[in-house]
């Protein structure tokens, strides 16, 4: 029946792969999208909509009256999000579907699909920038598309899967179409200067050479231990680089550790030494602002500051290098991978035809995710590095920006970065405690009541590893934390 | 009997009662009148407050808002051994208390300034009132502004005039960081508090001094009375009522808000500036533990009941007086 998408016999990821390219649309959606891409070196390939994703079929064209309202973060890229409506736009002409997409404050994710949960009413699929794990209730399994996408492109990314799957209930809550990475921004004349021409690439590196920076000209480090993603992230990587884990595979909390101590004693230091109260009150884009006013010696941060210096501040631009994370004192290097593309379905979705629709947009999107990494200016990362083969391959975008780079290969080091990336939930999977975990701020608090002298680090460490310890018991008892069945290994 | 010699002087007594119409009856009249404001209170006020009474009962999440399963009183002993809840009770009281101080003494030379003739006087009122119809999203961007980090045009002031910057009195550092530090994120947040709300209790208050019978300043002024011995003794407590009536839409305004928190310090440092209402939120909404954020969203609730039945009383009391 037409009006229904279903489940065929699962063929062989070759001949999915024949049908997607013989099906492609040829759609030009790029010429609707930006009037600045004159000079952008090699294009992404025309969109193509393909009706066949492994065992998923779909209809060529959606009943009449099949709408799909799409609610996500405005990119931190702006220019993305012209290129994203254009594409919804176009897609839903091809499919007979009426799409309206609404951009809104990655802030402002949790509290509208909370509001929408609550009301059984919002948008068709929403797009969070990070593990949506604690909605886990209120959102339909994604199990067919996941699957479907495996057998197409093969095994998601981790920083990806982990953020999508929870094990212990072999339950895809979501549907991850990319991730970004979080490179080490230094200003290479202020390290040059002190003495690391190639920017820090220690925890040590940054606190001896940050010091200095900061003594000789008044330019602190900045890393950020304020309420806010930016310094939850850095929180994180400094952890799992010194060695220490928030939580284990299983989802067992792991906090209390000499390692972590270890890693806050640190952060304080740097504090004392390089940097000012400022990093208490950041939000999301002060690091940004800091940094392309001249303001930070260094951050840790994805490209997108930088992406708004080419046009603003060229000579800051040039003046940025990238590493990737630093080396702890192990010479261990985990940094966390920077926002994510996850969509969800949530339960009040019942239209059957919507929600075909909603799991063929989130494929489409995955087949045409090299125009969403080429117009997100490499910001966005495939999930499946095989539908962007362009990005990493030699002499593709990496090595020659098509975004005018100077040298054309300055991002270069974002090539290896799944080697140095983790995840939220690293070693294992985000599950709900994980996800109120970082919401809620507690590992940025920490370091922040240690480099204030409000706790020792010993006592920051012991008292947020309780709270962590609440969180994940509270979940616990709802059965939603422990092991089970990896993602790699379900079929 | 209501209604019932209604234009009765046209009808012989033998005539059969005349009709009665709804608006004749005062029962069905008082209950019509009184509908909207009953529907109000219980749709927007006892319902969502059941409700949360409910939900902190129970293990209700963000992903699954229904009351299905309850726990006791868990949520509320949680929160409360929780570091943030210290924190979080402190500054609530301390802003709302400070603001109010504040508040009360602006009010009061603004109403006095207002009360009287001088030049520019329009003007004068246009700005006083403007950051009561000043947008919070542009307000919030011209206070963030003020207190940057970085480039606040305040430290720039005090750097020229000597006052910041190496060997001086506010020095070493170049900048104060308003918002990154305990004692003034807090004053930062009762600033604002007192900006955005000072021009309604001005507006409120203004309306009962012009009230007051010039013949009484008058008086005072040939019994030699001075200006603050009028204040005290005339103006005061002639405004007493307006002044408790500012005084508890301030607390009712102020203890239940986290706007302000929420564009500044966001709870920081740690949890230095937390707030109940902007905890809830986070702990409830953003975190996802919805049962915990309404558990301690009714922890306002005990202190707003208690400034309201204060107010009223006090505002009684001096009516009878």
């Amino acid at each position: 029946m037409a009006r229904k998408w279903q489940k065929s016999t699962p063929i062989a990821a070759s001949i999915a792969v024949a049908v997607l390219c013989a099906l492609g649309a040829g759609a030009n959606v790029f010429a609707a999208a930006n009037s600045d891409q004159s000079n952008v070196g090699s294009k992404p390939p025309p969109v193509q909509f393909p009706a066949k994703f492994g065992a998923l079929s779909f209809p060529e064209k959606f009943p009449a009256g099949t709408s799909l309202s799409i609610t996500q973060w405005s990119h931190f890229v702006p220019s993305y999000d012209k290129w994203f409506d254009a594409y919804a736009r176009q897609w839903g002409v091809e499919n007979n579907v009426k799409v309206t997409v609404q951009h809104i404050s990655y802030a402002d994710l949790n509290s509208t699909l909370a509001a929408a949960i609550a009301a059984h009413n919002g948008p068709t699929l929403m797009q969070m920038n990070a593990t949506p794990a604690a909605f886990i209730q209120g959102l339909q399994p994604l199990n067919d598309i996941n699957e479907a996408a495996k057998t197409v492109y093969g095994t998601g990314v981790e920083p990806c899967t982990h953020q999508t799957y929870l094990p212990v209930k072999q339950e895809w809550y979501g549907y991850c179409e990319g991730w970004v990475v979080d490179p080490g921004d230094y200003r290479i004349s202020l390290w040059k200067a002190a003495g690391y021409p190639q920017g820090p690439t220690t925890y040590d590196d940054l606190l001896k050479g940050g010091q200095a920076i900061y003594q000789k000209t008044g330019i602190p480090v900045g890393v950020g231990m304020s309420p806010e993603i930016d310094s939850e992230f850095y929180a994180r990587s400094l952890i799992w680089s010194f060695g220490g884990q928030v939580q284990d595979a299983c989802g067992n909390v792991m906090l209390n550790s000499p390692q972590v101590i270890d890693a806050v004693k640190y952060q304080a230091k740097l504090f004392h030494a390089a940097e000012t109260p400022e990093v208490f009150s950041w939000n999301a884009a002060s690091n940004n602002q800091a940094f392309v006013s001249g303001r930070a010696s260094y951050i840790q941060n994805s490209i997108s500051f930088y992406r708004t210096a080419q046009d603003s501040n060229a000579k800051v631009a040039s003046d940025t290098g990238f590493r990737p994370g630093l080396k702890g004192p192990t010479g261990a290097v985990h940094q966390t991978a920077h926002v994510w593309f996850i969509y969800v379905l949530p339960n009040y979705v019942t239209d059957k035809n919507q929600i075909a629709a909603a799991k063929k947009f989130l494929l489409d999107l995955t087949a045409n995710y090299a125009s969403d990494t080429y117009y997100s200016k490499l910001y966005d990362f495939p999930a499946y590095p095989p539908t962007v083969p362009e990005l990493a391959q030699k002499g593709g975008w990496i090595d020659h920006d098509p975004w005018g780079s100077n040298p054309p290969d300055k991002l270069s080091v974002l090539r290896g970065a799944l080697d140095w990336t983790a995840w939220l939930g690293y070693p294992g999977y985000a599950d709900p405690a994980t996800s109120e975990v970082y919401n809620t701020f507690l590992l940025s608090t920490m370091m922040a009541q240690a480099a204030r002298g409000e706790k020792t680090p010993e006592q920051a460490v012991k008292d947020t590893a309780a709270q962590v310890q609440q969180i994940a018991e509270k979940w616990k008892r709802l059965g939603y934390v422990g092991c089970g069945q990896h993602a790699a290994s379900k079929d | 009997m209501a209604g019932g010699n209604a234009g009765g002087g046209h009808r012989s007594p033998s005539e059969p009662s005349e009709r009665i119409g709804i608006a004749d009856r005062d029962g069905v009249v008082g209950v019509i009148m009184l509908a909207p404001a009953v529907i109000y209170v219980l749709a927007l006020v006892a319902i969502p407050f059941l409700l949360a009474i409910a939900l902190s009962l129970s293990d209700a999440t963000v992903g699954n808002p229904g009351i299905h399963h309850f726990v006791g009183l868990a949520n509320f002993i949680s929160v409360v051994r929780e570091a943030a809840f210290v924190f979080a009770l402190r500054n609530s009281i301390i802003i709302t208390a400070a603001t109010l101080v504040l508040l009360t003494i602006l009010t009061i030379l603004q109403v006095e300034l207002l009360a009287r003739n001088f030049t520019g006087k329009r003007i004068a009122e246009i700005l006083l009132i403007l950051p009561w119809a000043m947008p919070v999203a542009l307000a919030a961007v011209g206070w963030l502004w003020l207190l940057d980090s970085e480039f606040s045009p305040i430290d720039w002031i005090l750097r020229a005039v000597g006052l910041l910057g190496p060997g001086t009195p506010l020095g070493p550092a170049n900048n104060l960081y308003y918002l990154g530090r305990e004692w003034l994120g807090i004053g930062a947040v009762v600033v604002i508090n007192v900006w955005r709300t000072l021009p309604l209790s001005t507006i409120i208050v203004l309306a009962g001094r012009t009230a007051i019978p010039n013949e009484l300043f008058e008086q005072a002024e040939l019994d030699g009375a001075g200006y603050f011995r009028t204040l005290l003794q005339i103006t005061l407590p002639a405004l007493g009522t307006l002044l408790i009536v500012a005084i508890l839409f301030t607390v009712l305004v102020i203890f239940g808000d986290m706007t302000v928190v929420a564009l500044t310090t966001r709870g920081g440092p740690g949890y230095t500036t937390e707030i109940l209402p902007y905890w809830a939120y986070l702990k409830g909404i953003q975190g996802g533990a919805l049962s915990q954020g309404a558990a301690i969203a009714l922890f306002l609730f005990p202190v707003l009941l208690a400034a309201s039945i204060l107010a009223l009383r006090m505002a009684y009391r001096s009516e009878g007086q």
